[in-house]
């Protein structure tokens, strides 16, 4: 079932007289369960195009969809509650909150998220969390001692912990090597079906298409194949 | 939200004690200088401070100088028989000697009945107790060279010092006879919300008053300009410091913001930790103050008030907010979008 579509979604840059076209009136719908994988070449529009899904930059015409409600219509606030509620986020680099221990980067988003959870059943679904992630023996460690693939572990339960209904990664697996790459997918593809989300997963990384159930291809800001 | 302040503070003990530090050390030079100013202004001007809310009277002739001034007898009746509460006061400086024939720099005042100055039988003197530490005793006859009188110790009173000198109360005949005069410099009529007027009486609230002695406003002056310029420069350090710390944390304050974190929750989170930083700085420095105004020596005429202590924290809190604040405005700035696109932090 399709639970997030973007509707011939424009973006238009403008620096001085010039205009520049970085989308070109784009289609495209998620569904729960699934990972959609947007690749194409750097510059494609890929990027810009998750950025605007997650309604962290707006568009300059057509329609996101989620839930029955136009996102590019919404006031800012109701965007960022959207966006703390129902979204997660994992990007390049892992960005965790440097001063907080690894439970705590998890317990940060269920506040955030506004989460009606007790401290008990917090602790439990923090647990659980980091176990999926395999994480469960580095809760009270801080990022610096963790390493790049172990940060970016916890970066997808924080995206996670609060059962959002879509993840968007924008190149997750970016800045770690080959191996790290392919168990990052992986887990982004087994909690994606355990969870039932839909994830919107932006790569340049050939590799990592086989880690989606559906590739878009982009070039030139428009969409040129749907696999 | 859960307590990150806290936690980035437990986390970054370092910078954040740095500066703890300096705030404490300034709040506490603050404390140390406006005890300062309290004593040296009780030590100056204690017995027209310690009078209630009134005004005072001097001719206009005097030019705000209250020595100049002379408020003959028939003005004083005047306004005694309007004003029941009313006094006339005169204050001058001078010295007596001991029979030793050491002097002892003192303000000789004489008033009218009143309840707030003490009254003495002529050829009778109470002095501020400070002159015991001259070795002077109740029952000590000392001799006033300018009249030749002599004044016998009759006891001693706290805190009742002017320009700096212990003030001796004495009979209005001896002040007259020393000074050859039966007017008085000032009349004073307390508790009045508006002064009345007098034909050729100019009138002064207690803080005009104070301010019409010269030392008293230079002193107060410049010591008050330290205590400012030391306030204003700890909101610059508030500011500069904040304002460090938050272009390092652009980043973070970035992400922060595209997971769905509120500004007004990062804005707290800087408002907690400047809190927390004054209100830690300020207790030390209180605490430090106080110990000093126990063990100060006797010569520093350092006064601790809780009052006005109280109202410099709430300066302290206000001005950390405002420093804090002005930096803090980048957050409101930051794009979740630029955040992301930047590398690790």
């Amino acid at each position: 079932m399709s639970i997030f579509t973007i509707d011939e979604v424009r973006k238009t840059f403008t620096n001085g007289e010039v205009k520049e076209e970085i989308l070109k009136g784009v289609n495209l719908s998620l569904q729960e369960g699934e990972v959609t994988a947007l690749t194409g070449a750097s510059g494609s529009g890929k990027s810009t195009l998750l950025t605007i899904a997650a309604g962290l930059q707006s568009a300059s015409d057509g329609q996101v969809i989620f839930e029955g409600e136009n996102l590019t219509a919404m006031k800012p606030e109701h965007v960022r509650k959207i966006r703390a509620g129902k979204f997660g986020f994992v990007f390049q680099f892992a960005h965790l909150v440097t001063f907080l221990t690894v439970e705590e980067q998890l317990l940060l988003m269920l506040d955030v998220s506004g989460s009606k959870l007790n401290k008990q059943e917090r602790k439990r679904e923090i647990d659980k969390m980091l176990k999926l992630v395999e994480m469960d023996h580095r809760k009270t460690a801080y990022p610096t001692s963790l390493s790049g693939g172990e940060k970016q572990r916890v970066a997808i339960a924080r995206a996670i912990i609060h059962q959002p209904k879509i993840l968007f990664a924008d190149e997750p697996t970016a800045s770690l090597d080959s191996k790290r790459s392919k168990d990052v997918m992986a887990l982004i593809r087994d909690l994606t079906r355990k969870l039932n989300i839909a994830a919107l997963v932006v790569t340049h990384d050939e590799e990592m298409l086989s880690f989606a159930d559906k590739i878009i291809k982009m070039s030139d800001g428009q969409i040129v194949q749907k696999i | 939200m859960m307590n990150m302040a806290w936690k980035e503070m437990k986390r970054n003990k370092g910078r954040f004690l740095i500066l703890g530090s300096i705030v404490f050390l300034v709040s506490f030079l603050t404390f140390m200088i406006s005890g300062l100013a309290n004593g040296l202004s009780e030590d100056n001007a204690g017995l027209i401070k310690d009078l209630p809310e009134g005004h005072f009277y001097m001719t206009k002739e005097a030019n705000k100088t209250y020595n100049l001034s002379r408020i003959d007898n028939n003005t004083q009746n005047d306004i005694f028989a309007k004003n029941s509460n009313t006094f006339a006061l005169s204050i001058q400086m001078g010295f007596l000697n001991n029979h030793d024939g050491k002097q002892q720099s003192v303000a000789f005042v004489t008033s009218t009945q009143s309840k707030w100055f003490q009254h003495v039988k002529k050829g009778e003197v109470i002095f501020d107790r400070s002159v015991e530490d001259n070795g002077i005793k109740i029952g000590d006859t000392l001799t006033n060279k300018q009249s030749g009188g002599k004044l016998v110790v009759k006891g001693f009173v706290h805190h009742s010092k002017y320009s700096h000198v212990p003030v001796a109360y004495i009979n209005m005949d001896d002040y007259k006879e020393m000074f050859r005069t039966s007017d008085m410099q000032l009349m004073y009529i307390p508790g009045e919300d508006k002064a009345p007027t007098f034909t050729g009486l100019q009138a002064f609230s207690k803080d005009q008053f104070l301010n019409t002695i010269a030392s008293y406003k230079a002193e107060q002056m410049s010591l008050n300009m330290i205590i400012w310029f030391l306030i204003v420069i700890s909101g610059m350090l508030f500011a500069i410091f904040f304002y460090m710390m938050n272009v390092q944390k652009m980043g973070l304050y970035g992400i922060l913001k595209a997971i769905g974190v509120k500004t007004s929750s990062l804005f707290r989170m800087m408002w907690t930790q400047m809190a927390v930083i004054t209100v830690i700085a300020l207790i030390l420095s209180i605490a430090l103050s106080e110990v000093f105004n126990h063990m100060a020596p006797k010569g520093v005429p350092f006064q601790f008030t809780f009052e006005i202590t109280f109202q410099l924290s709430v300066v302290f809190l206000i001005i950390g907010f405002i420093g804090s604040t002005l930096s803090g405005l980048q957050i409101k700035k930051v794009q979740p979008l630029q955040a992301i696109q930047q590398g690790e932090m």
